[in-house]
């Protein structure tokens, strides 16, 4: 059964401009999946097309053979989807605990599953753990990205959509978040990653896309696009 | 000069209208920290809600159940909230909609007019009075009407059901986290048009409990919800918008002064107190007492 199927979509913000032009991709189970391309390419625009933020206007998205179409966030969410948003997804009046408690929403009425995933995360993120009860306003950078990875992963989701872990990190966080992606991976979770940060999209991907113009203008194994690196790299700073 | 009994009297008067006050100034802000628009026609809210009390005691429940119509005015205006919120604001939260605010206006004004005119057709411009909730009680060594004394009451019960709700249960989680982080929200995997929909129904409850409560002192009649309206913005200028603990001290703050202006200066010009205390607040804190910035980007 195709995992995630994304069929010739058409996606804009505005009638008439569509960023999105006539995109596919596939995702298969347990795979770990890179989207590189400049700025505009229509990369974030897919993940909010895929999580339900923004509905596409011709084409297919499938999730486990289930057309994506008619759902919104919340339901996507429940069928096993979860999306990190480039931007913050915290409250920052509340405490790091109730934050993660939020993230368990699906599951609310089972308190002994909340309790586990809390447990789990802090296991996972002792830098949690110990703040607990700060509130999210009051955490660095690198923890405010931490929270919020944290807080898409207690309900262990199926499919992990990841846009930009790295913008804005010190170096030594930016490498925590991909080796903690990788982690994930390797215990089944399927990731798709957004990326300007070429590099470790192509260290840590399997397969990759590069987009353009909202389109998929190259597609291969991560040594295919290792081997080709400095054209990516000029093209993708040129955008040509 | 004035002695300290009639100052305090006048000082619990204000204390009592004050923290009315700021059940509608609450009302306003929470929809507002949620939807990000302002329910112009939250003073018709409060106008249902005194006629739907004065129509459920005088016909239905009688004297001795006074209490008994809060809640059910409660519940309808909840209710009444809900279904407009879901025909007439919601569609423009669905997808990416510029202006959402002025739309909001638009739609709020509008129901505020229709809400006038409607209460005229159906129940004639006339004045109602429910009768008394309560006879002349005591403060302390402090005599207070019955009714003030009800009203006060009544509004910290609901304050306090109001803030265990949102700190405590899980809908209040929701709508918190939708007042912080509406992205963030729908990551968690809430459906935030749906919150979108209690906020609305839980605000104007709350407008309505004003009504309800207020009925036997300010009476009952189609635009008995200007005046309500016109205080819970003076409120939300004076405490900040988006804030409750703003509100609720804006609500006493002006109901102290507006009381107290009254017996120190004159009666006659009551609603300037207020007005002077806005500008005054304007003046030193733009933002309100307990408004913030509104940081862009």
């Amino acid at each position: 059964m195709p995992f995630l199927t994304v069929q010739n979509v058409f996606c804009g913000y505005y009638e008439g401009i569509d960023i999105l032009q006539n995109l596919s991709l596939n995702v298969d189970e347990g795979t770990f999946i890179g989207v590189i391309g400049p700025n505009g390419a229509g990369k974030s625009t897919l993940l909010k097309a895929i999580f339900g933020f923004l509905k596409y206007r011709d084409g297919k998205i499938q999730f486990k053979d289930r057309e994506i179409w008619d759902l919104s966030p919340f339901e996507i969410k429940k069928l096993g989807i979860s999306y990190i948003p480039q931007g913050s997804n915290n409250f920052p009046h509340m405490t790091i605990e109730e934050n993660l408690t939020l993230g368990a929403w699906t599951f609310r009425h089972d308190k002994s599953r909340i309790k586990e995933g809390l447990e789990k995360v802090y296991d996972i993120f002792p830098v949690l753990s110990e703040k607990k009860k700060h509130k999210a306003e009051f955490l660095s950078g690198g923890e405010a990205k931490i929270l919020s990875i944290a807080k898409e992963m207690i309900s262990s989701p199926n499919l992990l959509l990841v846009d930009e872990p790295s913008a804005g990190l010190a170096p030594k966080i930016v490498s925590y978040v991909y080796e903690f992606l990788r982690n994930s991976q390797e215990k089944g979770i399927t990731i798709l990653l957004v990326d300007q940060n070429i590099n470790q999209a192509i260290d840590n991907s399997q397969y990759l896309y590069m987009l353009e113009m909202g389109t998929v203008a190259m597609e291969g194994s991560a040594e295919i696009f290792r081997e080709n690196l400095k054209d990516i790299i000029r093209d993708s700073l040129l955008g040509t | 000069m004035i002695d300290s009994l009639l100052l305090s009297q006048y000082l619990i008067a204000g204390i009592v209208i004050g923290i009315m006050y700021a059940l509608m100034a609450i009302g306003i802000t929470f929809i507002y920290s949620i939807m990000k628009m302002i329910n112009w026609s939250m003073g018709e809210f409060y106008m249902m809600g005194s006629y739907l009390q004065y129509f459920l005691v005088v016909y239905f429940l009688g004297a001795n159940l006074w209490f008994l119509g809060i809640p059910l005015s409660m519940a309808v205006v909840f209710v009444a909230g809900m279904i407009i919120q879901r025909y007439l604001l919601r569609p423009m939260f669905v997808g990416e909609m510029e202006r959402k605010d002025e739309y909001a206006t638009v739609v709020t004004v509008s129901l505020m007019v229709f809400f006038r005119n409607l209460a005229v057709v159906l129940a004639g411009p006339n004045q109602f009075a429910p009768p008394d909730y309560a006879g002349p009680t005591h403060i302390g060594p402090l005599p207070v009407s019955g009714n003030r004394f009800v009203a006060l009451i009544g509004t910290l019960v609901i304050l306090g059901l109001f803030y265990l709700i949102v700190k405590k249960t899980w809908v209040g989680k929701a709508l918190r986290g939708s007042a912080q982080n509406r992205v963030g929200i729908q990551t968690a995997g809430v459906n935030v048009l749906r919150v979108d929909q209690i906020a609305f129904g839980i605000g104007v409850s709350l407008a309505a409990a004003a009504g309800a409560l207020l009925a036997p002192i300010f009476l009952v009649w189609p635009e008995n919800g200007a005046i309500a309206t016109m205080k819970g913005f003076e409120i939300i200028v004076i405490g900040g918008l988006g804030s409750i603990p703003g509100s609720l001290l804006a609500g006493l703050l002006l109901g102290i002064v507006e009381s107290l202006g009254s017996i120190l200066i004159s009666p006659s010009f009551r609603d300037v107190y207020g007005f002077i205390l806005v500008l005054g607040i304007l003046v030193v804190r733009p933002t309100g007492l307990f408004g913030e910035r509104q940081r862009v980007a």
